[in-house]
Formats: structure tokens, C-alpha cells, sequence
């Protein structure tokens, strides 16, 4: 077992956003969350990697990394592509000394061949397209070799085109690391392409778990309702 | 009952008192967050958790780029002052203490202040906004997820710039201010370089000095951690962006006249 979530509660001013969430992911499989906007998806993300504290409930994941991929990169701009994907082996305490300069070179030269990249070392993010900033967040996130990877809207923003490439490299990214992901999204073709299951948040709960195939079969209302994209339904945007 | 409630919660008095209450609470808030930054800071120093490439760069951003700006306020600060005074002390028969005025009043104060004032303005507003971009960007997250310490990686080299590099401003802005005094004197009293230079050591003591350094070194960190500060904790897109580099600059101002009043009682009074 990678990553445990049991109960977990978290409030932000007087509204429960996640209102006792359980789940548990694998280590080689991925998770995808999807839900409406201000349902409570990316919030799991932060509660996971720790950028935010849950007021109750249990987190426990295995031993080692987790990396995250941030909805829109958050690519240090200041920052070439080869020092962004070093940033952990050089500013993190444990990696600091670990590597030579030329072991680093070396590795990220391979991280950035992993996401299809080549010779944009030197480049800096603000000269490279969305798609091709989010595939150097994905050799960013992998630098550390991660035993968990969480995706925030991987493709979201991006051309369907685009969004093929990413959904092909979140599955190829387990296979190579066997680590577990997990991919909060919208959109139906990356739950079916990358998902080995499904959980769907509405109001802070989850309302279907299952798997990708289960979500399209349609016989719960509230994928139901998101698979068509209807405005009738048991959920509702809120005004 | 509950429709008195609502009638009070419509007062002017009810929204003077929250909005009272608010500013409080936001003024604890900040000053709470920047005293756990200073803290968090002073333990990565302790800890010599220093990146020296970080250091220099930050260093040269402090007191190199900033040093044109910062002679040019001080200068005119100096040339302004000094046509104020220096003719009507020559009228009145104290020309021969025009130097030592303008030497106390710029080495005291005036290289000091207005060398603070225009590191805020210049490098303390570009050091909230940067964070604060990288704050709404979530690259302070991604900092965080890759497990950097980020008051390491962000803060150490900024404040410790601000630190190290204010009082060397200071020094060549005040020796540029006492210039600009004694040159300004010559044209509108036509004062001699000598009687401006002699005069010059009449007031001045080396506690003056050390004080004016002391003063330096503690308005550069301060400006740096406070800048540093309230970019960090923006929130809310280009408008959070705003708010805090405005914010930023708010605090540092206050923050060195309070620190100035203090200094001023401390040593002066």
C-alpha cells in the first residue's frame, strides 16, 4: 500500500470542503478524482503532499517521496529547465551532496528524455508551451524518484493533442516507477486513459468509486449526471 | 431580539467596531508571521544553512543595482537641505557651522533614512512581488513538495543581503550627501570648501558613526524580512500580487521611522 486516507476531514471558514474521505492507492496504480470546481479534488492533493493540514483523519503513506505536478507547472521562472529539474538534488538537504555536477547533468538529461524532451536544458519555462512546461514539471516531479505522484488537471488548459501526449507519459511515468498516482481531473478521456479506478467528490463526499468502466456504465446518478454533463441531476453548481 | 440584532449589525457603529477588530487581528496576523520568519531565519544562520551563490546575487541586487537611485536621494535630500540652511546660517554669522550641521543631519539621519526609504521603494517592493508571485504561481508549493526549506532557499539570501549591504549604502550615500551639502553651500552661500570641511568633525563623534552603521544594518534586515514576509503569505492572483507589495511597502516605512524613533531615544535622548 502506497497511500491511506482515512476519514479525513478538512474546513476552511465555516465550510466542511472534504467531509470524511477514505480511499487507498496501490503502489503501480492510479487514482483519478474528479468532481465539479469547489468540490474538494485539489484540496486532497495539498492535504496529501502536506501543504495543508487536515483538521481530522489519517494520512499514511510508504516510505519515500511524493511528488506532486501543479495544475499550471509552477515552473520556477527565474530558473532554466536544467536547474528546475536539479532544483531537488541541489537545494534539498538529503540530495545536496549526493551528486556530482555531471551525475546531475547526466540525470536530467534522462528525465527530460523520459518526458520527450531534448535539448532545452538552457532554455527558460516562460520559452516553452504549456504542454511542454508540463512535461518538464512531470521530470521536475520524477527527479526524486518518487514512490507517489499526484497530478493536479494534468491537461487541463491544454489542446487535445497536447493532452494525449500528457495522459501517455502519466502512464508510461508508472510504468517506469511503479509508483502511485493519483490524477484529480475533469475530463473523461484522461480518467479513461490513465485511471485503473475512479472516485468521484461531490460536497466534500465521495458519491462513486469504481472503476473507469463502472463510471460510464452510468447507473449511479451522479456520474451519471457528469458523464453527460447535465444540468439535471442530484448535483448542483453552486450560484 | 433578533431584529435588533440585525438593525445593530447594519450600524455604523457595528461596522466601525468589526472594522477595528479586523485591522487588529490583520496587524497581529502579519506581525505574528514575521516575527516566525525572523525566527526561522535566524535558526537557517545559525544553522549556516547559507547558499553563498544565492548571497552574492542577492547581494549585488541590494547594494549595487540599488546604490544609483539611493546616491540620487540622498544627494538631492542633501542639496535641497543644505540651500535651505546655508545661506541664512551665513546671513546670521554661522557659517562656520554649516558643515557640522549638514555632517550631523546626514550622517545621523538623513543617509540612513532616505537610503532605507529608497531600498524600499526599489529593492523591498521587488522582493514582495517576486515571492508573491511565486506565491500565487505555487511555485512556494512546488518549493515545499520537493521538500526545500524555503525560508532556506527564499529568505536566507535575501535578508541576509539586506543585512550585510545596507550599511555599505549607507556609508557611500551619506558620503555623497555631506558632497552634495558642502558643493550646494558653495553655490548658494558661497561658503569655502574649507570653512564647510572644517567644521565638518565639530559635532560628529564616533558614536555617531557606529550608531548610523548599527542603524543600517538593522533597517536593511528588517526592510528585507519584512519585504520577504509579506510576499510570502499573498494570496489571490495579480490583485494579492498588489496588495502585498503595497503592503510590503507599508510595513517597512512604519517599521524604520519606529525603529529610528527608538534609536533616537535610545542613544540621543
Amino acid at each position: 500500500m502506497s497511500i491511506e486516507v482515512k476519514n479525513l476531514i478538512k474546513t476552511f471558514a465555516d465550510k466542511t470542503v472534504i467531509n470524511d474521505v477514505s480511499f487507498k492507492v496501490q503502489d503501480g496504480e492510479t487514482l483519478a478524482i474528479v468532481g465539479f470546481s469547489g468540490s474538494g479534488k485539489s484540496t486532497i492533493l495539498k492535504l496529501i503532499c502536506g501543504l495543508i493540514k487536515q483538521d481530522s483523519g489519517e494520512i499514511i503513506t510508504s516510505d519515500g517521496d511524493i511528488a506532486m505536478v501543479f495544475q499550471y507547472s509552477a515552473l520556477f521562472d527565474s530558473l532554466n529547465i536544467a536547474d528546475n529539474i536539479s532544483f531537488a538534488l541541489h537545494e534539498r538537504r538529503d540530495l545536496r551532496n549526493k551528486y556530482t555536477e555531471q551525475e546531475i547533468s547526466k540525470i536530467v538529461t534522462e528525465k527530460l528524455a523520459l518526458v520527450g524532451l531534448k535539448g532545452i536544458e538552457k532554455q527558460f519555462p516562460s520559452e516553452l508551451s504549456g504542454g511542454m512546461q508540463k512535461r518538464v514539471s512531470f521530470a521536475r516531479a520524477i527527479v526524486t524518484e518518487p514512490n507517489t505522484i499526484l497530478y493536479d488537471e494534468p491537461t487541463s488548459g491544454l489542446d487535445p493533442i497536447s493532452s494525449t501526449l500528457i495522459e501517455d507519459y502519466i502512464v508510461r511515468l508508472k510504468e517506469e516507477t511503479q509508483a502511485a498516482s493519483i490524477v484529480v481531473t475533469h475530463q473523461m478521456s484522461t480518467i479513461t486513459r490513465t485511471a485503473d479506478r475512479v472516485i468521484m467528490l461531490y460536497d466534500g463526499k465521495i458519491v462513486f468509486e469504481g472503476t473507469p468502466q463502472d463510471m460510464l456504465k452510468q447507473d449511479n446518478e451522479y456520474t451519471k449526471q457528469f458523464v453527460t454533463a447535465s444540468l439535471e441531476g442530484p448535483m448542483r453548481m453552486m450560484a | 431580539m433578533s431584529n435588533l440584532q440585525k438593525y445593530y449589525k447594519q450600524s455604523a457603529t457595528y461596522k466601525i467596531f468589526t472594522g477595528i477588530i479586523g485591522a487588529c487581528n490583520d496587524f497581529l496576523d502579519t506581525l505574528g508571521k514575521i516575527t516566525q520568519n525572523g525566527i526561522d531565519f535566524f535558526k537557517c544562520i545559525l544553522k549556516r544553512q547559507i547558499n553563498s551563490t544565492d548571497l552574492v546575487e542577492q547581494c549585488n541586487r541590494f547594494g549595487i543595482t540599488s546604490l544609483p537611485i539611493t546616491l540620487s536621494i540622498v544627494g538631492m535630500t542633501s542639496i535641497i537641505v543644505a540651500s535651505q540652511v546655508a545661506l541664512e546660517m551665513v546671513k546670521q554669522g554661522g557659517g562656520n557651522f554649516v558643515g557640522m550641521l549638514m555632517t550631523i543631519l546626514i550622517v545621523r539621519e538623513v543617509g540612513v533614512i532616505m537610503s532605507g526609504f529608497a531600498l524600499i521603494s526599489m529593492i523591498g517592493s521587488s522582493m514582495a512581488s517576486e515571492l508573491a508571485t511565486m506565491r500565487v504561481t505555487e511555485q512556494i508549493d512546488a518549493i515545499k513538495v520537493l521538500q526545500v526549506n524555503p525560508i532556506r532557499y527564499l529568505f536566507v539570501p535575501r535578508v541576509l543581503s539586506g543585512f550585510i549591504m545596507m550599511p555599505f549604502v549607507t556609508i557611500i550615500a551619506s558620503t555623497v550627501g555631506v558632497l552634495a551639502g558642502a558643493v550646494t553651500a558653495k553655490f548658494s552661500a558661497d561658503l569655502s570648501f574649507r570653512a564647510f570641511f572644517d567644521s565638518m568633525w565639530l559635532g560628529i563623534y564616533m558614536k555617531d558613526l557606529w550608531v548610523s552603521l548599527l542603524k543600517a544594518f538593522v533597517f536593511g534586515g528588517v526592510i528585507a524580512l519584512i519585504s520577504c514576509s509579506c510576499g510570502y503569505y499573498a494570496s489571490g492572483g495579480a490583485k494579492g500580487v498588489g496588495l502585498a507589495t503595497t503592503k510590503a511597502v507599508v510595513w517597512s516605512f512604519v517599521a524604520i521611522v519606529i525603529l529610528d524613533m527608538i534609536f533616537a531615544l535610545a542613544f540621543f535622548f
